[in-house]
């Protein structure tokens, strides 16, 4: 029953749809500028993108400079340099604390039995 | 664009070279330190800029105090363990335990002694001048110096708490 019930409903449906007529016109060439849009949005970079080829542009347009290429290596030199002898010496302080309470334990029993 | 990305990895590769070559040039000594058969000795002798023979005197002392600092160090914890199962069965001063923490405090005595004849002799196999700094160093290091409380700190804890009050 309900089976026949909508078949009756759909065939009017499509007889109301057949009658309908559009009567609006699309702009002209709406087609063609449907498709530009798309193939525009498809070829602009993401803001991320776009940050990131401005950066490399400027750091390729500095680094092409010879002068500033040789500071900057050499900044960076120093740096790795600094940071590797301020690593050293407390490397060095470690171990020399480390080794002077090794001395100490080893000729003091009540240190030792700590 | 590729020249300068090459400058910039360029840079940031001397970089971790210059910092693993200063830290490796510069952690020589105390690598070679950790590696000798007695570290603690060998890094007295540097501390304490010692010669080749003045260490060696100074390795035979050392080696010779070891066995009977070891001796010691067993006496005390014989006597701590005593004194522990004394305290466990009882909860009163008996004359077992005054007589187990007069050996302890004698014991103390003993092996503050010998430390102290070593540490004299230790200093007489470095030059005069290093031999008195070692003796400076090793009094505050070792139990020669007595950790004592601070009363100054208590009594003036006690006089806040009753102005307080």
């Amino acid at each position: 029953m309900k089976a026949e019930a909508r078949i009756e409903q759909d065939a009017g449906l499509s007889a109301l749809l057949r009658e309908c007529k559009i009567t609006v016109t699309l702009p002209p060439r709406f087609q063609e500028r449907v498709w530009r849009q798309i193939a525009r949005q498809e070829d602009e970079p993401s803001t991320l993108v776009a940050l990131w080829l401005t950066c490399a542009r400027w750091v390729d347009a500095r680094l092409r400079r010879p002068g500033l290429a040789v500071s900057y290596v050499a900044i960076l030199l120093v740096i790795g340099a600094s940071a590797g002898w301020a690593q050293a010496q407390q490397e060095r302080l470690r171990v020399s604390t480390q080794m002077s309470q090794r001395y100490v334990q080893s000729v003091d029993p009540y240190q030792a039995a700590r | 664009m590729r020249r300068g990305f090459l400058i910039l990895g360029f840079g940031m590769m001397a970089a971790i070279a210059s910092y693993y070559c200063i830290y490796l040039a510069g952690t020589t000594g105390p690598r070679a330190l950790l590696q000798s058969r007695q570290p603690e000795l060998v890094w007295l002798k540097q501390e304490f800029k010692l010669s080749d023979g003045e260490f060696e005197r100074l390795s035979k002392l050392h080696e010779a105090y070891l066995p009977q600092c070891r001796e010691r160090c067993r006496l005390i914890r014989q006597m701590n363990d005593r004194l522990g199962q004394l305290l466990a069965t009882t909860s009163d001063l008996t004359p077992a335990i005054e007589n187990a923490l007069t050996e302890r405090a004698k014991m103390r005595s003993e092996c503050q002694t010998a430390m102290l004849k070593h540490f004299f002799e230790v200093s007489r196999a470095m030059p005069p001048e290093q031999g008195r700094r070692y003796l400076s160093w090793v009094q505050e290091q070792t139990c020669l110096r007595e950790q004592m409380m601070n009363h100054d700190d208590v009594s003036r804890t006690d006089t806040y708490s009753r102005v307080g009050n």
